[in-house]
């Protein structure tokens, strides 16, 4: 029993080992609230308000939750505008696990690593503990919540008094949703503003659809319909819009079956992550995309295939007249005949797409560019087919940079006498040279609810910790089609309190507002707000029903269809030009989005710091791509520190020699480099967006990325790269192979099987299952989600940067890349993980048995029989083996998070992948008190449910008709080393690769 | 035996028991800075123990290093102990007794220091004791398909018998010391060793026979302790270990090391205690000649390995001997190649070979090349195995310099000990070879 601290403490109210109770309902009616996915339970009872402080052991354990049993709750990820469905794991009243929700049709049970990580944004150490306010002497000292909501509200009624409320601003992140429209009414009602700001909101791509089809908005893409995919630097697969969707949609459209795939050609000046997926690279010049679009509709129109009206032919063909290919290619650096051949074959590999505007490519004439894109797309038919209008993204409402550049001039004129911030830290997203700290400074009263100590709630006068998104109350809209609930997987693990909870509590102390915020509480308000949408949509519902299903379900997901639009007027009074670049150095600075950092949020949680980047293996750190011809030219090898001068100033990283970057450009990865932001964060890496200048894209007032030229100079100073892999190359010895589609037509390609071998012993025997499974490169985009889901479901300690630098760094699963350098310049990745060899070369040498053959085919390993000789690692084929050279800790609460099914280890032990031997036992289980067999694709491990592109499947080899052993004997099968006799459970295919022209 | 003749049994006595005389101030000096790099040995190990054995530099995917160098070091060195007393007893090589004794004690003490290694190395070294098949509760057994396994007989064997054997061929001088100590301390321990040896001609014929059997049974056992630790490594499937030379290649590379290690330490005490004329020249050049014999079966075996990976065309192995030829470790690989064949090439020419100080500097070039030879089968194979993602280097950490540091600091211990405690040459079998004194006026 404890007592719940009151007060900004920083512990964790609850203590280890003890169950759940909530800061304002009684457990069982929050648990009968929370809706078990499956179950049956009522929705009775609301939010009572008398504060419950006693913590009451499992005494007698509430009749819904059975111990060792988990609980599903579905829920919505917020870890970027995305809004993926998700489900959580709810272990005796903790959160331990986040799923990808199959019912989402945004992400259709994958998840990225960030979503996988919003548990150690729940579960921070650094977490704000409570409400803090600044003292006399300028601190942030914790306080209470009366007092800290009482400082608010007087601080309103001051401003109103001196009829001031349009000095109010309420800056928050894109929230679509009903705190949106909360906030929304709320600030309104204060005579104040309402700002969105998304440190990628992908302005142009608005801009460019109002110009060119009078349609504001940031359309969805239907990726999986297409069969040629031409994309102009949208890193889909990475932080684009919608990650998870587009990438799951691409491997449908990419994926090998029925001997097709489509074809993708990325067109960026640094090949991203997203580019790596690519059959064609085309390294272009920067900030000239526009010209490569046009030069391709161009062939296309000269050669009379658009699928368009002749008005609208003869309109182009003006618009596009001057760029015939040879012409572009002198600006683009792009062979005339790859212009004509991409034209020739996107117009005849329909349906095709064209997509661009990622956030990295954005230069000052992005709208433009993106205005030559939507031609392509509508000359050969695209729009209102693979891009669909009908449902649009939220994200279209996110205010662009201009507006949040007015604000931060506004502020600085002292026009802002309260700034209320939530989710947003601009003082670290926005370049140094808007000055949004010295304007932060110029603002009488700051207030933040962020659930961190970021850099601008650092500056704040009063911080209000939200709780984060698994512990609380709402719903999102990410866009049309999906309305997604958001609902609390846990108790409060801090002392934190629910923004909309505040914002009504405070209502009710203002004058005017009590009337028209009447809701208790957030919870009430947000079924008031969904009982408007049932109106809507099923107005025959009961409520009650209506809410019960969508909260189990997860939210409403509909169909959209597209809409049909035709090119606007507007189209042909675009004028086309080379963007501007500021700073006289010689080289393009390119600052890309990180798929494990976003835009920095993510940069406080160790698994994702420890999450090798797919391209580098980099870990912990910033880094700068530089192309080996550049390196050689002033002397740099891996690991130099590089000074990158812009007028602006001046960052060093390490640098990364990286063939997959043009000669005149070079990259950072933004995400790194905070100040504050907790232990995790705090200085480590650096920032690119603090030298980049403050230009826009000119149409559509979009922040302009690919906007600088800088100078890179060598410092003398130099430290090994952390990163965990070494070797580039696969020294021809097959680990990932690759195979032409042609190959695959024609049957020519070799199958390396091994006949019978003597063996001098009796072969395994396999009882009732042998567990397999079978990793498809074709779809491996390697974005580690993988990775990160295996640390959530094992128990996997992070170790940080400088034992990773041993290479110490403990993933059972990897996603190894080699360089390909024969026939243009390719990376490949491939999962290596524990391959449960059916010979495997572990067992034998281990002298205590720790490790040994179990009847389902698992290689099982038994941590406390282990001495520690090692021997099993020297003798593993694949290095998958992790030793626990220390025994490692997670700093409280971080350990809340533990899967009580997986033993945490201790030092001395070697560890490895399981196949998650808990999940199948808990299958089995099943199973077996249903009186039934185990079904093909009921057991699924960590890695496989997570992955966005479905690369994995899992099941039983010996059940002949499962889908893992259809794949096993794949004409695209093969097993990593397989000449060395250790009869691998995991079969690969091949990844498939177009012919090279 | 050139000075045979000035040498006269009661000579032997004295020169031989004089060694066991009270120590001196440089004795001392020197055992109390063995005691204290022991003691910084011992402090590496337990700060090992407690922190984790992350403070050793293993990195993935070396998962041996430095340790189990040292354990094959110190178990090759052990080799020349028995070979020198056993097989050279049963061949009736001459030049072996001056230098058996002290060579098998070097033996013991290599096996006592070796054997440390696998338990230091371990994760969870107080769990040691499970590789031992012993009667429990919860019905464990041990792996016997392990070669680990077979470590810990094949180790613990060659330590009991090359124990037993050491003692056995010092009852009679212990006899002898018995006889002449007068301090009651001594005097009673030298007798409870000596167990009643009074020099019969009975005890005589039972001591000769009793120590020909254990030659005999020591002898195969110079074959198989380093086939089985050979074994540890050719059983395995890592390209560079996975070889059928390993197990000649390893016993030669044993005897070579300890001849090497013998000379080193001979040198030194020939020198102190003035035993010239007990060790010759002569015993010297013997042990050159087999140096020179076991360096060529080394450098023999350095080439088969690159003839075997190319010729086997499996790119693996290939791979691994171009990486240790060229690769990051390609320094060690080239220091040993130099000390093991390059340097013993010098003994050819006869002045090298009788130069007692050319010999004990060519004596440490083979430690060291050894002890690299070692450390490249180890740490550059498995740097380097069949999947290029799971490359990496691996770096020496001070706590396993400590430790090694340590370890030779143990070994000289027993060392020290043992020149000041038994006799460092045999007595009785130096006599053995002298001319009897009563025959010795008559040949006058």
């Amino acid at each position: 029993m404890s007592e719940i601290k009151k007060g900004g403490s920083t512990k964790p109210v609850l203590s280890k080992g003890e169950g759940l109770i909530t800061g304002g309902i009684k457990r069982r009616d929050f648990l009968k609230i929370l809706g078990v996915v499956g179950g049956t339970a009522a929705i009775t009872g609301g939010c009572s308000p008398e504060p419950v402080e006693k913590i009451i052991p499992y005494v007698i354990p509430p009749d819904t939750i059975i111990p060792g049993i988990p609980k599903w709750y579905a829920s919505t990820c917020m870890e970027c505008p995305a809004g993926c469905g998700i489900l959580v794991k709810n272990r005796e009243g903790r959160a331990i696990k986040i799923e990808g929700n199959p019912l989402s049709p945004i992400n259709s049970g994958g998840t990225c690593a960030r979503g996988q990580a919003a548990l150690q944004g729940l579960y921070n150490p650094d977490r704000i503990g409570g409400p803090h306010t600044r003292n006399s002497s300028g601190r942030l000292e914790p306080t209470a919540w009366d007092e800290a909501e009482s400082i608010l509200v007087e601080k309103i009624k001051e401003i109103r008094s001196k009829g001031n409320g349009n000095k109010i601003v309420f800056l928050t992140n894109n929230i679509s949703g009903s705190l949106n429209r909360l906030i929304d009414d709320w600030v309104n009602a204060l005579g104040g503003r309402h700002i969105v700001y998304e440190t990628f909101s992908h302005e142009p791509l608005k801009e460019a659809n109002r110009i060119s089809f009078g349609i504001n908005k940031i359309p969805t893409y239907h990726i999986e319909e297409t069969k040629y995919l031409l994309s102009f630097g949208a890193d889909m697969l990475e932080t684009w819009l919608s990650p998870v969707q587009y990438a799951r949609k691409f491997s449908e459209m990419h994926g090998y079956k029925n001997k097709s795939m489509g074809k993708f050609v990325q067109v960026e000046p640094r090949l991203s992550l997203t580019g790596v997926s690519a059959d064609e690279w085309i390294a272009i010049r920067p900030g000239t995309e526009a010209f490569l679009a046009l030069g391709i509709a161009n062939a296309i129109l000269s050669e009379g295939a658009a699928s368009v009206t002749s008005g609208e032919a003869d309109k182009l063909n003006r618009l596009v007249k001057d760029y015939k290919p040879d012409v572009v290619s002198l600006i683009t650096e792009v062979p005339t005949e790859t212009i004509t051949r991409i034209a020739k074959e996107f117009v005849e590999s329909r349906p095709s797409l064209a997509l661009g505007g990622g956030a990295a490519n954005t230069s000052s004439k992005s709208t433009e560019t993106l205005v030559a894109i939507n031609i392509l797309n509508y000359i050969a038919g695209n729009v209102g087919d693979t891009v669909n209008f009908g449902d649009t993204l939220t994200l279209s409402n996110a205010n662009s940079f201009r507006e949040i550049a007015s604000l931060v001039d506004s502020m600085s004129k002292g026009e802002v006498e309260l700034l209320l911030i939530y989710n947003v830290n601009p003082s670290f997203t926005l370049p140094k040279t808007l000055r949004f700290d010295e304007a932060l400074k110029k603002v009488p009263f700051v207030v933040s609810f962020s659930s961190f100590m970021d850099e601008t709630t650092e500056q704040a006068n009063l911080v209000l910790p939200d709780h984060t998104t698994l512990e609380k109350w709402g719903d999102y809209t990410p866009q049309d089609s999906v309305y997604g609930v958001i609902q609390p997987i846990m108790d409060p693990v801090f002392n934190t309190k629910s923004i909309g909870d505040v914002i009504l509590s405070i209502s009710k102390k203002i004058e005017g507002l009590e009337s028209q915020f009447s809701s208790n509480t957030f919870y009430d308000y947000l079924r008031d707000s969904w009982r408007g949408i049932q109106t809507r949509l099923a107005p025959d519902k009961d409520f009650e029903a209506f809410w019960t299903d969508k909260v189990e379900r997860g939210g409403i997901y509909r169909e959209i269809a597209p809409i049909q639009v035709r090119l606007s007027q507007e189209v042909s009074t675009v004028s086309f030009s080379e963007p501007k670049f500021e700073g006289e150095g010689a080289i393009y600075f390119m600052a890309y989005p990180s798929y494990r950092y976003y835009d920095g949020r993510g940069a406080n949680k160790p698994w994702l710091q420890e999450l090798p980047d797919a391209i580098t293996t980099a870990v912990w750190d910033t880094w700068v791509e530089i192309n080996p011809e550049t390196a050689r030219k002033i002397g740099v090898k891996e690991g130099d520190f590089l000074s990158i001068e812009s007028p602006y100033g001046n960052i060093t990283t390490q640098a990364y020699i990286y063939k997959g970057i043009r000669p005149d450009t070079i990259a950072v990865p933004i995400g790194l480099g905070h100040k504050s932001y907790g232990r995790y964060a705090q200085n480590r890496g650096v920032n690119p967006i603090e030298i980049l200048p403050v230009l826009t894209d000119e149409a559509s007032g979009g922040f302009a990325w690919l906007s600088t030229k800088v100078n890179v100079s060598k410092t003398g100073k130099r430290e090994q790269l952390v990163k965990t892999q070494d070797s580039t190359s696969q020294e021809g010895r097959g680990i990932a192979q690759a195979i032409t589609l042609k190959e695959l037509e024609s049957g020519v390609h070799e199958q390396h099987e091994l006949g019978e071998k003597f063996d001098m012993y009796p072969p395994q025997k396999y009882i009732k299952h042998r567990w397999g499974m079978s990793i498809d490169l074709s779809k491996c985009i390697g974005c580690g989600a993988c990775v990160t889901a295996c640390y959530a479901e094992n128990n996997i300690p992070v170790v940080g940067k400088g034992q990773v630098a041993k290479r110490r760094e403990m993933s059972w699963i990897r996603i190894e890349r080699f360089y390909h350098e024969d026939n243009g310049f390719d990376i490949r990745f491939i999962p290596m993980l524990c391959q449960h060899c059916g010979n495997a070369p572990c067992e034998p040498v281990c002298p205590v048995y720790a490790t040994y053959h179990n009847h389902e085919g698992l290689n099982a390993m038994i941590y406390n029989r282990c001495v520690g000789t090692r021997y099993c690692s020297n003798n593993c084929t694949y290095k998958v083996r992790r030793f626990n050279w220390f025994t490692y800790n997670w700093p409280e609460p971080l350990n809340w998070q533990l899967n009580p099914d997986v033993s945490v280890r201790t030092k001395g032990v070697m560890e490895k992948c399981t196949f998650c031997v808990q999940r199948i036992r808990f299958g089995e289980d099943r199973a077996r008190d249903e009186e039934r067999n185990v079904r093909d694709g009921e057991i699924i491990p960590a890695c496989a449910q997570a992955c966005p592109t479905k690369v994995i499947v899992f099941g039983d080899l010996k059940d002949g008709e499962s889908t893992v052993s259809h794949l096993a004997k794949d004409e695209r099968g093969y097993r990593v080393l397989q000449e060395v006799n250790t009869q691998p459970a995991i079969t690969y295919l091949k990844k498939v690769t177009w012919d090279k022209a | 035996m050139n000075q045979e003749s000035a040498l006269t049994y009661s000579k032997v006595n004295h020169d031989i028991i004089r060694m066991l005389d009270k120590p001196t101030v440089k004795w001392w000096s020197l055992f109390i800075f063995d005691l204290a790099v022991l003691a910084f040995g011992l402090f590496c190990f337990l700060y090992q123990v407690y922190t984790g054995l992350g403070v050793a530099g293993y990195r993935h995917p070396v998962f041996w290093a430095v340790y189990i160098t040292n354990f094959v070091f110190w178990v090759g060195i052990a080799h020349s102990g028995t070979l020198i007393s056993a097989i050279l007893y049963l061949f009736r090589a001459r030049f072996r007794m001056s230098i058996y004794r002290i060579s098998e004690a070097m033996t013991v003490f290599a096996v006592l220091t070796a054997g440390l290694f696998p338990i230091i190395h371990l994760g969870r070294p107080w769990s040691f004791y499970w590789l031992l098949p012993y009667p429990n509760q919860r019905e464990l057994w041990v792996n016997f398909r392990s070669p680990l396994l077979w470590d810990v007989f094949a180790v613990g064997t060659y330590l009991t018998v090359s124990s037993i054997f050491f003692f056995v061929g010092m009852i009679p001088d212990i006899a002898a010391i018995r006889d002449r100590v007068k301090e009651i301390p001594r005097k009673i321990i030298y007798t409870i060793l000596s167990l009643g040896w009074k020099g019969s001609t009975w005890e005589w014929g039972h001591y000769t026979r009793a120590y020909f059997y254990f030659a005999a049974f020591a002898t195969p056992l110079v074959i198989s302790v380093h086939s089985v630790v050979s074994w540890d490594f050719a059983m395995s499937n890592v390209p560079g270990w996975h070889s059928t030379i390993f197990p000649p290649y390893f016993v030669a590379g044993a005897i070579f090391s300890g001849l090497a290690m013998v000379i080193t330490l001979v040198v030194p005490i020939r020198k102190i205690f003035h035993l010239e004329e007990f060790i010759t020249i002569a015993n010297f050049e013997g042990m050159a000649k087999m140096i020179i014999l076991t360096s060529l079966i080394v450098t023999y075996a350095y080439v088969v390995e690159f003839f075997m990976a190319w010729y086997s065309g499996n790119p693996y192995e290939w791979g691994q001997f171009m990486y240790r030829a060229k690769g990051d470790y390609a320094l060690f690989y080239w220091i040993m190649i130099f000390c093991n064949s390059v340097v013993p090439l010098l003994l050819w020419f006869k002045k090298v070979r009788t130069n007692i100080k050319a010999l004990f500097i060519i004596s440490l070039f083979i430690n060291i090349g050894m002890w690299f030879e070692r450390f490249n089968i180890i740490v550059i194979s498995l740097s380097h195995d069949f999947e290029p993602g799971g490359w990496g280097l691996y770096r020496v950490s001070w706590v396993e310099l400590g430790v090694t540091a340590g370890s030779f600091a143990w070994f000289f211990m027993f060392f020290l000990l043992f020149i000041k405690i038994l006799p460092a040459l045999s007595i009785s079998e130096i006599k053995e070879i002298l001319p009897a004194p009563t025959r010795e006026a008559k040949a006058r």
